[in-house]
């Protein structure tokens, strides 16, 4: 007993150093005062500095971020409507079709996305950039939105709603005070999914980018045909902080609702 | 109800804070005003001190983009929906957008500069009279090696060197049709560009030969493959070779003496420009003695600019691995355009050398 207990522990650890190992040695070489990845020289700074000198560079880490809030917000309203629409469709057939063709956009290659947008854009005579760079993340981000909400939508039980509407709820009532809240957890799930998305993305991003504007993905990728700099490394360590951030707080405010929900079950119970 | 809300509410203005940063920071850096001009170049393909003295020196601010393939470029230009003033291209695939009418003509009254480019580098057979192009870099394929990996004293002079029965399963090949076939027909004294059937069926019976040798035929990762140590020689363009020895300077360059090939990445004027003037201001510029000195320091790749040798340092200039004597240059050759034709049934050749068992 002792000894598995051992053995899956070690298991658990080798995954995680194998995972994490990358990322530990690309931050810790964002320290090197040596100019390559090679050998240590020593602690510095610099690389950091560099980062926040440079201008271009800031403005597309700004131009990431405001494309992931905006995509993923936009996203996850458009996402939840069409659960619900989705949810309430009576036909099995029709239901099926309809999640079968919001998955198929899931596993779709990235590539393919990305290219049909690059004609579609070019053909409606949108011009490259912010707008069709929102366009395009906000489209892959709702079939997530939508799976991540549909489970919890499933999952309540339709006496719910019976029985507020037997209480004298108008329809909006039934909506803002019965089932929203009821999906939160799954409104919250694919909102942060839908930010690492568009945050991660690199496939689509690359075709619908350009007049100057481009995403933190797609910039890194053209820097790194000639070797990655170390101001780079410096860049990807504040990145990765940042989501780790985001995911504690997630974690954080996920811990809270469920504290909340616990205590209030608690005291519906006699 | 009111949670959501909230955080919406707070997603939504946290973007628009940012975006009114990130405007602002555009603003004060100028990349919104009248006067500017977009860049589209390869990733890290340029000093970035010179972007700043351009701007300094004529007041255009550059919106500088980077793309890391010609078909990338070529595929975000002929789309459109993009303002590109300034593209740089490698000589096969500005002849390719040359045809697909997707390059301005480049007007020379306004390039003084134009003058420090060495002849030798002008009047191509991929851009005749230099309408479209001015050459922005340069470069060669050749051999690169790791004496700590072969044995004492192991040189290599030509590319019939390769053929060593020592270096069994040492051998790494970029994977291009062109190179490896050029490679063969130079080994035996053609020229790269051959399209003698016989020719071709011996360079191809000469490959074939060196299979025990080869341990890879490999993209990108050459470079990673090389630094690491993997094998002991590659045949590479010398532009990734100036990268591997950045990476690990006991590595060596040679350019073999039957010649080989000569690139070129271009400066071109995509159709696409807003700001014809500012393009060719910006060509002219990088065009200066100093500035191309400066940037090919930076870059490490060789220029065509014969003015820019003396800025640039002796250890520099003087290096015979990528700035070779005009005995050898002579013998270097650019690669013509063979048609489609030909170019399938060199790509066929090259199939089936890769395919040949060892």
């Amino acid at each position: 007993m002792k000894t598995r207990w051992k053995v899956s522990n070690l298991y658990l650890i080798a995954v995680f150093v194998i995972l994490y190992a990358p990322i530990l040695y690309l931050a810790y070489y964002s320290f090197n005062s040596g100019g390559s990845m090679h050998e240590f020289e020593g602690f510095t700074l610099e690389h950091y500095a560099e980062v926040f000198q440079d201008t271009r560079l800031l403005i597309i880490v700004l131009n990431t971020l405001v494309i992931a809030l905006l995509s993923s917000a936009l996203a996850t309203i458009i996402g939840v409507a069409g659960a619900l629409f989705i949810h309430r469709v009576r036909r099995h057939t029709t239901k099926q079709t309809l999640l079968t063709l919001n998955n198929v956009l899931i596993v779709s290659p990235d590539v393919v996305i990305g290219a049909s947008f690059l004609i579609l854009f070019t053909i409606a005579g949108i011009k490259l950039g912010f707008t069709s760079v929102l366009l395009s993340h906000i489209a892959f981000s709702v079939p997530i939105v939508v799976l991540m909400v549909l489970p919890k939508l499933q999952e309540m039980s339709p006496t719910l709603v019976d029985a507020a509407e037997d209480l004298g709820a108008t329809r909006w009532d039934v909506l803002t005070k019965v089932v929203l809240p009821f999906i939160r957890p799954g409104i919250f799930a694919g909102f942060f999914m839908a930010l690492t998305y568009s945050l991660d993305d690199f496939a689509v991003t690359f075709f619908v980018t350009g007049n100057g504007y481009a995403t933190l993905a797609v910039e890194i990728y053209s820097r790194a045909r000639q070797g990655v700099s170390l101001s780079i490394n410096a860049l990807s360590t504040l990145i990765f902080l940042f989501t780790l951030l985001l995911v504690l707080g997630y974690y954080a405010v996920n811990r809270r609702g469920a504290a909340k929900a616990k205590t209030l079950a608690e005291g519906v119970r006699p | 109800m009111k949670p959501l809300f909230r955080l919406f509410a707070a997603v939504f203005a946290a973007a628009f804070a940012l975006m009114y940063l990130a405007s602002y920071l555009n603003t004060s850096e100028g990349y919104t005003g009248e006067n500017t001009l977009t860049v589209y170049n390869w990733g890290d393909y340029i000093d970035p001190e010179l972007l700043t003295k351009f701007e300094e020196e004529t007041g255009i601010k550059v919106i500088y983009q980077t793309f890391d393939s010609n078909e990338a470029m070529m595929t975000k230009i002929s789309q459109g929906g993009t303002t590109f003033d300034v593209a740089v291209p490698s000589e096969y695939a500005l002849s390719k957008m040359k045809d697909e009418g997707l390059l301005l003509p480049i007007d020379p009254v306004r390039l003084p500069n134009l003058k420090h480019i060495n002849p030798r580098f002008l009047d191509l057979s991929f851009d005749p009279g230099n309408k479209y192009s001015v050459p922005y870099f340069w470069g060669t394929v050749g051999i690169i090696f790791n004496p700590d990996l072969l044995e004492e004293g192991k040189t290599f002079t030509s590319w019939n060197d390769l053929w060593d029965e020592k270096l069994e399963n040492q051998i790494l090949l970029v994977d291009g049709a062109r190179e490896v076939m050029g490679m063969g027909l130079n080994s035996l004294g053609y020229s790269l560009n051959d399209r003698d059937e016989a020719h071709l069926q011996e360079a191809k019976a000469k490959l074939d030969t060196l299979t025990p040798n080869v341990k890879a035929i490999v993209g990108d990762e050459i470079k990673m493959l090389l630094a690491n140590e993997e094998a002991a020689v590659g045949v590479v363009w010398s532009g990734d070779a100036s990268e591997i020895m950045d990476e690990n300077d006991k590595l060596d360059y040679v350019v073999p003496e039957e010649g080989s090939n000569l690139w070129f990445d271009n400066m071109v004027i995509p159709k696409t420009a807003h700001n014809i003037e500012g393009a060719h201001a910006f060509i002219n510029f990088m065009l200066d003695p100093e500035v191309a000195a400066q940037n090919a320091e930076y870059v490490g790749y060789s220029t065509p600019n014969e003015s820019a040798m003396e800025f640039l340092p002796e250890e520099i200039s003087g290096d015979k691995r990528f700035y070779p004597d005009p005995e050898l240059t002579e013998k270097l050759e650019v690669y013509e355009n063979l048609g489609k034709r030909m170019l399938s049934h060199y790509n066929e050749l090259f199939l089936e050398f890769k395919m040949h068992r060892k």
